[in-house]
């Protein structure tokens, strides 16, 4: 069997360890490289930015532990942003396994860097099931879906939500999803109720999303690791997704050496074929 | 009967729901919708309670009978209640109980062994792509190879050491590609693919309101 | 909880706006008409009549300082109506037997020959019918094809396998299954254990099926339904373990992972036509060019907005299409 015919038919299991080579050397050899601003991070840096400081915004934890590497990120650089701007922050999630979790750490790890007060600057909501249903239902009264919050308190005994009752309180949303519930949001928030809308995600969300980019339902969009980069160089910020991006374009360069390795080796063994053949 | 009521009740929420649409909020026929969606909201709370129950019920019939891998649902079962017991006493009572943050079992076990396990898992389709990359990107005719040439141009450009690398040649050929690539062709696809995904769930739903689609209710 | 349905303190539905007793009373009303009417003259007829009343009460009711109907949402009622009546007109031929043609999708063609694979291999087919809740509607379409799927294994006695996430999903999978292999006359074929519930995490869910991929080594491989990111990791695994793979979603996402590792892929609304194209039952069909024609009044609307905008006079044109 020549080399190439051996490469054709390689165990995957070598795949496996070249990649997570690539993954673990840039942690130990780092290489921070620039990293260009998209028109989409920069269009929603640019909309939370010209928000009035000391506004209600809503930030919503849409994503599973299992994106945590992606989504957390974002998350965290939006938090920063909004923060220093002095907004109100409700948050809530549509997830039920280990959003609210989620959600209460990373909001009180950020609210307690910048000296934020529980129920006075930011609330956690918590969450519900059904998310159609909570979307839609918070545009009439956040209170008939949410009567607590996240820990039990009533929201009447919260004095933020003294002044956010529904979406028309409301100035913008910062929707951090893995899954389809940001589709929900622009279908049934953004389209029904105006309420501007930006929106990160995981990079195999981000191509969907462009459309909603286009058509102005979302503000503007952070895709993946790369996204959330980007947003920390806007704030200023050097954090866990500027450094993660090393280790991406490691995995990124070894996927296009294989991808190009396979297709020479396709072609040399297809050329074999023909002339045996022959 | 076990049919038509069902259908009966899917009407007219279904309907119902549609019509308060166009109906302002604040008219009986606009706050039905309101009302609806409250009653799903607890409904579906239930649904939660179904899934634990189900689980639990499925799993002790498995160990009772001894059946394949049971030691393994015994471990599901013990897990199931370490970490959804504590959860349900009031954190007053203890630290330990509840799901306040930092303190409690059900905040340690998520912390510390769930969502590491769910990352671990996802953190797989590195390799698993890339070795679905090899296998599967070949140049075996125009569009795979039209296919190869844009993927590897992407994945050039979505990176630092990529865009160093394009950098190299004249022109901002990463500008190029997100413009025309990312915002011209991808986009005008995946608008395509969401306007018919969008038809096709509505004439679903318009099937099930009418009646026509049972197989919600088990009937094909 | 307070909603707006309910008069504050009262269980009674509140009646003080004239707006809220017009419509109260003109649904009353309609019940009446359509109740006793009907027997004299026809629903139709009576429903006409009662739109007739109607309107000029409507009209009266907008008057008021805060109108009744939301006169902004009319472009979606015109859709509304549009897209309704195309799938009822389309159904309603398709049921007096118009012929109406449905091209070709491979994959779908492509389930009975993979069945017939797994027969002959004597290894089971693995149907997932999707990672969501029963009340998503790509879960109904893949729980409708599990249906066809069940009725080809029946057929053939082939062992079929199909893991679920969801207890409700579970219930209905194992009704649609049980009834499929009690019409093919094989009844005592059919295993109660056919349908399991697995898990009800997603990660938890992909780790067993992928286990049980690399145990028994399923011939045939059925995705139908809402996936999420684990869709690369069935289907990579499916392919490892040497299956034959067809794949069907309409997360756009998750398209390109089922592009690469399967062998046959159903894209987007290609899932929700594929109950019509299984079935071929007039009712489904007709649906289905209902939904056709829709799109292909979208596209012209499209074209002409492409026109328009090109020669810069529609300026007017996207705002006719403004949701509120």
């Amino acid at each position: 069997m020549s080399f190439w015919q051996k490469m054709e038919q390689i165990d995957r299991r070598w795949i496996y360890l070249a990649v997570a080579v690539a993954v673990v050397v840039p942690f130990l050899f780092p290489t921070p490289l620039p990293i260009s601003i998209s028109p989409e991070a920069r269009s929603l840096y640019d909309a939370v930015e010209a928000l009035p400081d000391g506004c209600n915004v809503m930030v919503v934890y849409d994503y599973y532990p299992a994106t945590v590497a992606e989504c957390e990120p974002i998350a965290v650089a939006a938090l920063h942003h909004l923060f220093r701007k002095n907004c109100k922050v409700v948050t809530l999630t549509n997830i039920p396994y280990g959003g609210p979790s989620m959600a209460e750490r990373v909001t009180r790890r950020m609210a307690a860097r910048y000296g934020k007060t529980y129920g006075v600057d930011y609330v956690n909501l918590g969450f519900k099931y059904g998310y159609v249903t909570v979307l839609a239902g918070m545009g009439q009264s956040i209170e008939s879906i949410f009567p607590t919050d996240n820990s039990g308190t009533p929201l009447s005994q919260l004095p933020l939500m003294d002044s956010v009752k529904n979406y028309s309180d409301v100035s913008f949303i910062f929707e951090v999803a893995d899954n389809a519930t940001a589709d929900y949001w622009v279908s049934i928030v953004n389209a029904q109720y105006g309420v501007p809308i930006g929106c990160g995600g995981t990079a195999v969300q981000a191509p969907k999303f462009y459309a909603y980019v286009a058509s102005g339902q979302f503000v503007g969009l952070l895709g993946g690791m790369r996204g959330a980069a980007e947003y920390e160089k806007l704030i200023g910020i050097e954090d866990v997704a500027t450094v993660g991006m090393q280790a991406q374009s490691m995995v990124h360069l070894l996927i296009i050496g294989l991808v190009v390795l396979g297709n020479i080796g396709y072609f040399v063994v297809r050329k074999q074929s023909k002339k045996g053949a022959a | 009967m076990r049919t038509t009521i069902p259908v009966i009740v899917a009407f007219i929420a279904g309907l119902l729901v549609v019509v308060s649409f166009f109906f302002r909020d604040g008219t009986i026929v606009g706050d039905v919708k309101q009302e609806f969606l409250v009653w799903s909201s607890i409904i579906g709370g239930f649904t939660l309670l179904l899934g634990v129950v189900s689980i639990v019920r499925v799993n002790m019939a498995t160990v009772a009978r001894k059946k394949t891998d049971w030691p393994y649902k015994i471990l599901t079962l013990v897990a199931i209640f370490v970490m959804g017991i504590p959860a349900l006493f009031p954190s007053s009572w203890s630290p330990l109980l509840g799901t306040a943050s930092g303190t409690s079992v059900y905040d340690w076990l998520f912390e510390y062994m769930q969502k590491p396990m769910m990352s671990t898992m996802f953190a797989i389709l590195a390799f698993y792509i890339a070795s679905a990359a090899y296998r599967a990107f070949r140049a075996r005719s125009a569009e795979a190879t039209l296919l190869l040439i844009t993927a590897i141009l992407v994945m050039l450009y979505r990176v630092p050491m990529g865009e160093a690398f394009l950098n190299m040649f004249p022109g901002n050929i990463s500008e190029i590609l997100n413009k025309y690539i990312m915002n011209g062709v991808n986009m005008a696809v995946q608008r395509g693919i969401i306007i018919g995904a969008a038809l096709g769930a509505a004439s679903m739903s318009l099937r099930i309101i009418l009646g026509i689609e049972r197989t919600y209710l088990g009937k094909s | 909880m307070q909603t707006g349905f309910f008069a504050p303190g009262s269980v009674t539905p509140k009646l003080c706006k004239r707006s809220d007793r017009l419509t109260t009373g003109g649904l009353c009303l309609y019940c009446v008409v359509i109740v006793n009417f009907g027997r004299v003259f026809t629903r139709k007829t009576a429903t006409l009549t009662f739109a007739f009343l109607l309107t000029p009460s409507l009209i009266w009711a907008q008057s008021e300082d805060a109108p009744l109907f939301r006169a902004d949402r009319i472009n979606a009622l015109v859709f509304l109506v549009v897209f309704s009546a195309a799938i009822l007109l389309y159904t309603r031929w398709a049921r007096q037997g118009k012929p109406l043609f449905l091209r070709k999708i491979a994959g779908l063609d492509a389930i009975e020959e993979a069945v017939g694979r797994a027969t002959e291999m004597g290894r089971p087919v693995l149907y997932i019918p999707g990672l969501q809740e029963l009340d998503e509607i790509e879960t109904i379409a893949g729980v409708s094809i599990l249906g066809r799927v069940a009725r080809i294994t029946a057929q053939y006695d082939t062992p079929l396998m199909v893991p679920v996430r969801y207890p409700l999903v579970l219930a209905a999978s194992q009704e649609v299954v049980e009834q499929a292999y009690i019409e093919m006359g094989k009844k005592d074929s059919y295993d109660k254990d056919t349908v399991r519930y697995v898990a009800g995490e997603q990660w938890a869910f992909t780790a067993t099926v992928n286990g049980y991929m690399m145990r028994e080594r399923p011939a045939t491989n059925i995705y139908m339904g809402a996936f999420f990111a684990e869709s690369l990791l069935l289907a990579e695994t499916g392919n490892a373990a040497g299956s034959i793979q067809i794949a069907g979603t309409a997360r756009p996402e998750q398209l390109p992972f089922f592009i690469a590792a399967c062998d046959y892929t159903l894209m987007g609304e290609e899932l929700y036509a594929a109950s019509a194209y299984l079935s071929r039952e007039p009712v489904m069909t007709g649906g289905l060019k209902g939904q056709d024609f829709v799109k292909m009044v979208i596209v012209i609307l499209v074209i002409i907005g492409v026109l328009l905008a090109t020669f810069g006079a529609g300026d007017w044109y996207p705002q006719l299409f403004e949701a509120v």
